[in-house]
């Protein structure tokens, strides 16, 4: 039983009609990501959008012959370019200059492809209708379409397929609508086989997009660095990226800033130099985290200090920062010393079955993002710490940014004091990451801090380590609960808190 | 005309198109998907089946020696451990503890690979109420409770309490935290989960005319009030059907926490322990709130084990009793030691039997006929599956990072817990997860299936379950062994609780041979094993 024509060609209608409003939303909305300011982005998106279809039905007059031929050939192409252009521009976003020319570009090319569509349908059907029937049929169908696709994409599409897998999935519908058109008029057009074969190759590459999209945007994100990789590996526990620009090499881990060659100093003066300056001649420092040997280099400029104990998940991150030249100019060499010894094992557990007490203790852990660092951050790690350290002693623990996430920093010192630690609450600006806080922390019942530093720093001296004990107005101390394991109060301040700020 | 019926017949030949071309994706989506069905290694265990069918064709082995010893405890599972620890506690008798299998612990056994110790059975226990001193006691001399507070709450170790994130639930594509449903639940069901719980939480709090709470651990301690105990002959589904409580979020969430306590549906269940599920527990501690357990990568098997370091008996495992007599005024107890086949008579002055009931049914069919016939009738047992299954990772979802329980919205398995949930290693290099399956069905088809099905046809049941929240799992798992309870726990039936079958059962034979289990408490909770088992060293003493 065959379909008449007209029904069939105006159910084409009503699909293209829907799928040409979807990529105009998914253009917008893409563009509202990226570039944020979404008035603009969606404003300009569907001024182009809609010049290009003018331009399309400006073009369609060109169209002559064969008219189903080239609709179905243009309902491929609109399939393919509406399908990936998407995928597109999420991968090109960071790495080209002018972003805004390839967005616009395919934006009017799509408007362009969407323009030509009713015309030539227009056309095609103009010996089956009567003028007046036509354009009320096209019109109609055109813009139920256009409703269903406005209402189904804020709620249906974006929240359950994304914008990846929803460009896909119209990609798919058009390049449906054109292989059964192939099949309803074999006989009437020409170079079908060429057709039904560019059809199915369409399809096949939209249905391998739909599926693989999400590694596609894993992938994405990956690239998502401002500057030139020169390093990047994948060890068993994370992403290592190390980039450069002219004035500053930058390490991340998963994605997260480590550190800025720039301002790395003033992190790691404020993080050793006003603990380990007041315990009296310190003998063994203890390092976790801190595989980058920042943290080291500074210990190191105590002539005291016999042993250096660094322990730190990630070979690859010790390794690396013992090899790359440009990294053993930035911690001078400081895991090679003799004095270093280097343990690649969990903090947690290496720390529960160490009998050795230290002088002092350096803390340089990851942000307590997820519940496997929460737990390094626990009451009951602390109480393992306490054990640690040596009559005299101390440790220092970083801890997140006080102004930021302040219920995190402030959960981390109460945590502390809870665990019977006198702690002394500071923090510093590091321009790359913000306004930066540090907890010292001793067993013993007071915390002096000697304000005489050494002179070769660069940033710390002791009247500025006096302005960062000062919590300004805007950042004071506050009650918290206590990280403990069987809690995690921490992890979920910290999700809270950055969420907040990021968004 | 003609043209609208064409077109009518248009639309829906249109519709059935693109309904294709939707199952053309899938079925490609699929296929795409690289075949995996690998055999996954393993092993399937299970308790001694060939020693209790040895006991149930009946042996006829003659001992070659004697020994004679103050108190045998027959069954070395929790509440025989906690038998023989109260006797050590108050009395210098010479206790021999009998055990079928190669390690003690019953239903609490574990295992362990070159990635973590984990369970087989039994794996938590929530925190004891603090009317319950015996077991805070036990907990203290096991380092559980480090102290107390200056309000008298204890204080646990924190490297027992369960480490958060304690449970998630996957529910409509998410990983919600906690195990009610709440994520994507229509409004009307979350106000009659709401309120359920606050039913819940009043009936934690009634007491009884007697002044008792109606609801507490051990059980024995509730109200004798009827208004309560009269809930004992409905069904958990009755009762929420007199309550209107008709939700299917609320019912599944029910079912769960009766499957999990006592591997019975709804309709299998009696009102007052699905009611005991909720409101029994009335914890305080100082240091934790109080919904959180206790737990430990081997289970409860940890506590097993501390109990058993407590008992100060002499341990015999592999050993199958297969004779019990009474004779002037001593107890025989006849054992083949399973590694040496050499069976040895045991003359004790009295005896514990810590057996579960079908066990001691065969073992006391032979002593004088005035014994009182146990009525097999209203013992009813759980057939459950748990399965250890060692995966490289367990792939991510959204939401709730993985927890200590991962519970599977609509299944009827229990979900999976993260054996290494109370490690302090941050980024484990494998990981291992145990999956407990119960099998309420009781017709016999479904329980001889039980016991013929095979390892490969278990392991593909497991991880079709598993697969509902976690697509493309199997790829992950390495090895999958699997352990079969044909008798898991005792099912708290409609009438079972506070009917005259478990008061007879428990009734002394003789004064000789005493009885315990929580079989005897109708509830298979290490709380109930452990009172029982005290219980019954009380009857026994003075020795």
């Amino acid at each position: 039983m065959r379909i008449s024509v007209q029904a069939l060609l105006l159910f084409s209608v009503f699909v293209v009609a829907t799928c040409g409003l979807v990529y105009e939303l998914v253009a917008g909305t893409l563009a509202s990501y990226l570039l944020g300011d979404s008035v603009t982005q969606f404003s300009t998106i569907i001024g182009v959008y809609l010049f290009s279809m003018g331009i399309g039905s400006y073009l369609s007059r060109f169209f002559n012959r064969n008219l189903i031929g080239w609709f179905i050939q243009i309902e491929v192409l609109v399939a393919l370019v509406g399908g990936f252009s998407s995928t597109l521009l999420f991968l090109l976003f960071d790495r080209v200059a002018s972003f805004q020319i390839v967005l616009y570009l395919l934006v009017s090319l799509t408007g362009t492809l969407v323009g030509l569509e009713i015309p030539l349908i227009m056309r095609i059907l103009e010996d089956r209708f009567e003028f007046k029937e036509l354009v009320s049929k096209i019109f109609t169908f055109d813009y139920i379409g256009a409703l269903l696709a406005s209402v189904i994409f804020p709620l249906l599409l974006v929240p359950h397929l994304g914008l990846l897998r929803t460009s896909y999935f119209f990609g798919l519908l058009n390049a449906g609508v054109a292989l059964w058109l192939c099949f309803y008029f074999s006989k009437e057009v020409r170079w079908m086989f060429f057709l039904r074969t560019a059809c199915v190759v369409a399809i096949g590459a939209l249905v391998t997009g739909f599926v693989l999209s999400d590694r596609i945007l894993a992938f994405t994100e990956s690239l998502s660095y401002a500057d030139k990789i020169i390093y990047s590996v994948q060890s068993p526990y994370q992403k290592i990226v190390l980039t450069k620009n002219d004035r500053e090499f930058r390490l991340f881990l998963n994605g997260n800033l480590q550190f800025s060659s720039a301002d790395e100093y003033r992190y790691h003066e404020a993080l050793v130099h006003p603990g380990l300056n007041s315990v009296p001649n310190p003998k063994k420092v203890l390092v976790l985290g801190g595989g980058d040997g920042l943290a080291v280099r500074e210990v190191l400029r105590y002539p005291s200090v016999e042993k250096v104990v660094l322990v730190d998940l990630d070979q690859a991150v010790t390794e690396l920062f013992k090899s790359h030249e440009v990294l053993l100019d930035l911690n001078q060499r400081a895991l090679e010393s003799a004095k270093v010894q280097i343990i690649n094992t969990d903090a947690f557990q290496w720390l529960k079955n160490n009998r050795e007490q230290f002088d002092f203790v350096v803390i340089d852990f990851p942000d307590p993002a997820n519940y496997a660092i929460g737990k390094l951050y626990s009451n009951t790690f602390y109480k393992v710490l306490h054990q640690a350290i040596a009559p005299g002693g101390a440790a220092v623990i970083q801890a997140t940014s006080p102004f930021v996430a302040p219920n995190s920093y402030w959960c981390v010192v109460n945590t502390l004091t809870s665990c019977g630690f006198v702690t002394m609450p500071y923090h510093a600006h590091v321009p790359s990451f913000g306004d930066w806080g540090f907890v010292l922390a001793s067993p013993q019942k007071e915390l002096q801090v000697n304000g005489q530093f050494m002179a070769q720093l660069r940033f710390l001296d002791g009247a500025t380590f006096e302005q960062m004990r000062t919590f300004p107005k805007d950042m004071p101390a506050r009650e918290t609960e206590i990280n403990k394991l069987n809690n995690q109060a921490l992890v979920r301040y910290f999700e809270d808190e950055w969420a907040k700020y990021l968004n | 005309m003609a043209q609208q019926e064409e077109r009518r017949r248009f639309l829906k030949q249109s519709a059935v198109a693109l309904g294709g071309l939707a199952l053309g994706g899938g079925g490609y989506l699929v296929s795409c998907t690289p075949a995996t069905n690998q055999p996954i290694p393993g092993s399937l265990l299970g308790p001694s089946f060939k020693a209790g069918h040895l006991l149930r064709t009946g042996l006829t082995v003659v001992p070659t020696q004697t020994e004679e010893i103050d108190v045998a405890v027959i069954g070395g599972g929790v509440s025989g451990l906690s038998a023989a620890r109260w006797l050590s506690k108050h009395s210098r008798a010479r206790v021999c503890l009998l055990e079928l299998e190669d390690q003690t612990g019953g239903n609490s056994q574990s295992g362990q690979n070159a990635v973590s110790a984990y369970p087989w059975g039994a794996h938590y226990l929530p925190l004891p109420n603090l009317a319950n001193r015996e077991l805070l006691q036990f907990l203290e001399e096991a380092r559980v409770i480090t102290g107390y507070d200056a309000a008298g709450l204890p204080l646990y170790n924190e490297y027992h309490l369960c480490f958060d994130p304690e449970d998630r639930l996957f529910i409509n594509g998410y990983w919600q935290e906690g195990l009610v449903p709440h994520w994507s639940v229509p409004q009307p069901d979350l106000e009659q989960i709401d309120r359920f719980l606050a039913l819940m939480e009043e009936m934690k709090q009634a007491k009884g005319a007697d002044g008792r709470f109606a609801f507490d651990i051990p059980l024995d301690s509730s109200s004798a009030d009827a208004q309560f105990r009269q809930l004992d002959t409905l069904t958990m589904q009755e009762w929420l059907h007199q309550q209107n409580l008709t939700s299917e979020y609320l019912r599944w969430y029910v079912e769960y926490c009766c499957l999990d306590d006592f591997g019975a549906t709804l309709e299998q269940t009696s009102a007052w322990a699905g009611i005991h599920y909720f409101a029994g527990r009335k914890a305080q501690a100082a240091n934790s709130d109080p919904h959180r357990v206790l737990t430990w990568p081997q289970g409860n098997h940890w506590l097993a084990e501390r109990l058993r370091e407590q008992t100060g008996a002499e341990i015999r495992t592999g050993a199958l009793v297969y004779n019990l007599e009474l004779k002037e005024g001593k107890v025989l107890i006849d054992y083949l030691n399973l590694a040496t086949n050499q069976a040895t008579r045991l003359v004790a002055n009295k005896c514990i039997l810590a057996t579960p009931q079908f066990v001691r049914e065969r073992l006391v069919a032979k002593i004088s006929k005035t014994a009182p016939k146990p009525a097999a009738q209203g013992f009813s047992y759980a057939p459950w599956l748990v399965a250890n299954l060692t995966l490289k990772k367990v792939p991510n979802g959204k939401g709730t990072p993985l927890s200590w329980d991962n519970v599977i919205y609509g299944s009827r398995s229990l979900g999976y817990v993260y054996a290494q949930q109370q490690s302090v290693q941050a980024f484990p290099e494998k990981q291992v997860i145990t999956f407990y399956y119960p099998l309420p069905d009781t017709t016999p088809a479904a329980r001889q299936a039980v016991f013929t099905r095979k390892r490969e046809e278990w392991t593909e049941l497991v991880l079709q379950e598993l697969e509902k929240a976690h697509p493309g799992i199997r790829r992950e798992v390495e090895q999958a062994d699997l352990w079969v309870w044909g008798h898991g726990m005792i099912r708290p039936t409609p009438g079972f609780i506070w009917g005259q079958e478990r008061q007879k059962a428990a009734a002394p034979l003789d004064g000789k041979i005493v009885f315990a289990h929580s079989d005897l408490s109708g509830i298979s909770i290490f709380e109930e094993a452990f009172y029982q088992g005290i219980k019954a060293a009380q009857q026994l003493l003075p020795v």
